[in-house]
């Protein structure tokens, strides 16, 4: 089904978009389209299109990639801004994205959302956003979809899972943001209410174990400390969150129950001229609290340490040791029952190595290699049959925005 | 000593000529601009008709992160930068604001791709950077020294 006539057009659609877009970006100056001179100076209009191309040794990852190339993973966005007043700002972003049978083809508002500063000074910035608002999870989670915000083809998956990416990406709801702004550092809090978003195909797979039913947010919130201080390239973040969603099989009545998701994330980033490392920890709880049986539990954990250099201005590349385990009481899943799957899919170790360059200052091409020993994080949608321990991935993008 | 005599009558003539050196040089910058401009150091720059005059540095990089969006009296700020590859932008970014360029280009991602802020607008030349700057109220920039002219005002630095 992946090399349909259908998904051929696509293909072929999305290689013309990127090739005008190159050719169009190489013309107009970088950065600035062209489009923001004639709009207002309160109207800003920038977006971006991505389109990659994965090939693995086993296990389909983002379509039919095993043992082939798959295109399955493109990704289009155009967002606007209005800053009604200095200090309201209105801001939209539209995405269609298609990653193999993880997201299909689809339109989506990644966020609607306004911002309004209730206090603004040198110093301090204390301002609420209200509407559909992306969600404050560690470094990258707020603007995962845009290639150039990713230090990688894909974000670390033990904590930035693109498999279920639009559960975490944003959800509806309401944020009090505070910033402190000192000679030390500047100091920020982020408190939101939320009901998240429950439209990915595999979570709801996964939650519902393969039964029809639905799956609804229900009442969730999150909160993120961070320090920053650019002029030493030191970065601080803590998060903690809790979402919920109800489930309801249309099959079996027993399946029918509560989804609990507490992760803690610490995070750190260090910015020298050169070079720059960073590292994440997530402690992730999970709880299904069913009406009619027993609640399941399981605590895991995630981390990554990963190391970026600058060659040049153009050229960078990234060294990244990723490692995620379900269950911290059974790490190497020997207890997982068979009929669940393998015991290699309690677990991933990832060892990524990578390189990007800016081809221009809005065209990017970027290049990975994995080696994976477990399938922790693998779309199981896309994998029904057999799963492989260990596999390699070989992946390539080619991005734009402006 | 008779080389002594020579010796203070051409210090004496270097000081009358550095003299008259500064008094044209005075008269070569307008009154607006101080007298210690450094034609090879950066210099914020704002409108004329904008009455601030003075910034905090932890101010001044809230302007250019984009965060800070009025000015003291409540005036709406506009930012220009030059682009990314600029060497003046680069000097700016490590001078000015003590970052470098790749860091506040991923701040000013980081807003816009999150809806909750925008980015500066971007100007090709220095030329386009003096008329924006002039041209708009509220508008904040940077130029070098020697480019300086009586037309935008200095925005001084805590």
């Amino acid at each position: 089904m992946h090399h349909s006539p259908i998904h051929f057009k696509h293909d072929l659609f999305f290689t013309c978009s990127c090739i005008a877009a190159l050719a169009f970006s190489a013309t107009t100056s970088a950065q600035n389209l062209n489009i923001n001179k004639w709009l207002p100076d309160s109207v800003q209009v920038h977006g971006f299109l991505s389109q990659g191309f994965i090939n693995t040794s086993d296990n389909n990852f983002f379509g039919h990639s095993e043992g082939s190339l798959s295109t399955d993973f493109r990704e289009l966005g155009v967002n606007g801004s209005w800053s009604a007043l200095p200090d309201l700002q209105l801001a939209l972003q539209v995405v269609w994205r298609d990653a193999g049978q993880t997201d299909e083809d689809g339109f989506r508002i990644d966020y609607g959302l306004a911002n309004y500063n209730l206090l603004s000074t040198e110093s301090s910035l204390l301002a609420i956003r209200a509407g559909r608002v992306p969600t404050p999870l560690g470094f990258y989670n707020e603007t995962r979809d845009v290639a150039a915000t990713r230090p990688s083809i894909f974000l670390p998956q033990s904590i930035y899972f693109d498999r279920n990416r639009n559960l975490a990406l944003s959800a509806d709801g309401g944020y009090l943001y505070g910033e402190h702004r000192t000679e030390f550092g500047d100091f920020s809090f982020n408190f939101g209410l939320i009901t998240p978003r429950t439209d990915d195909p595999e979570f709801m797979n996964t939650i519902l174990r393969g039964e029809a039913g639905t799956l609804e947010g229900n009442t969730s919130w999150v909160a993120r400390l961070s320090y920053e201080a650019p002029d030493k390239g030191v970065r601080l973040a803590v998060t903690y969150a809790e979402f919920l969603s109800d489930f309801h099989s249309s099959r079996s009545l027993s399946n029918e129950g509560s989804f609990h998701f507490s992760p803690l994330i610490l995070s750190a980033q260090y910015n020298a001229e050169k070079w720059s490392l960073t590292a994440e920890y997530a402690l992730r709880r999970t709880r299904l609290d069913y009406f009619h049986s027993s609640d399941i539990g399981f605590t895991g954990q995630s981390y990554y340490i990963q190391g970026t250099y600058r060659f040049t201005d153009k050229l960078e590349g990234l060294v990244r040791y990723d490692e995620l385990i379900w269950d911290l009481d059974d790490q190497y899943g020997y207890r997982y029952p068979a009929r669940l799957g393998p015991s290699f899919s309690r677990y991933a170790r990832d060892w990524t190595f990578g390189l990007r360059y800016e081809i221009l200052p809005s065209l990017l091409a970027s290049a990975e290699y994995h080696h994976i020993n477990g399938t922790g994080w693998l779309p199981h949608l896309e994998n029904p049959q057999q799963e492989a321990q260990r596999w390699d991935m070989f992946a390539f993008m080619l991005s734009y925005n402006f | 000593m008779k080389r002594q005599v020579p010796l203070s009558k051409i210090t004496r003539s270097r000081v009358a000529l550095a003299i008259l050196l500064c008094l044209w040089l005075e008269r070569g910058y307008p009154e607006s601009i101080p007298n210690k401009v450094n034609p090879d150091s950066v210099y914020i720059i704002i409108n004329s008709a904008n009455p601030q005059r003075q910034i905090s540095q932890t101010g001044l990089n809230a302007i250019f992160n984009m965060r800070l969006r009025h000015w003291n009296d409540g005036s709406p700020i506009t930012v220009y930068v030059l682009q990314d590859e600029d060497p003046l932008h680069k000097t700016f970014c490590k001078q000015k604001l003590r970052v470098f360029p790749h860091q506040i280009r991923r701040g000013w991602n980081r807003l816009v791709f999150s809806g909750t802020g925008q980015a500066p607008l971007v100007v090709e030349t220095k030329e386009e950077m003096l008329k924006q700057v002039m041209e708009t109220p509220g508008a904040v920039g940077y130029l070098s020294g020697k480019d300086l002219t009586s037309a935008v005002q200095i925005l001084e630095i805590q």
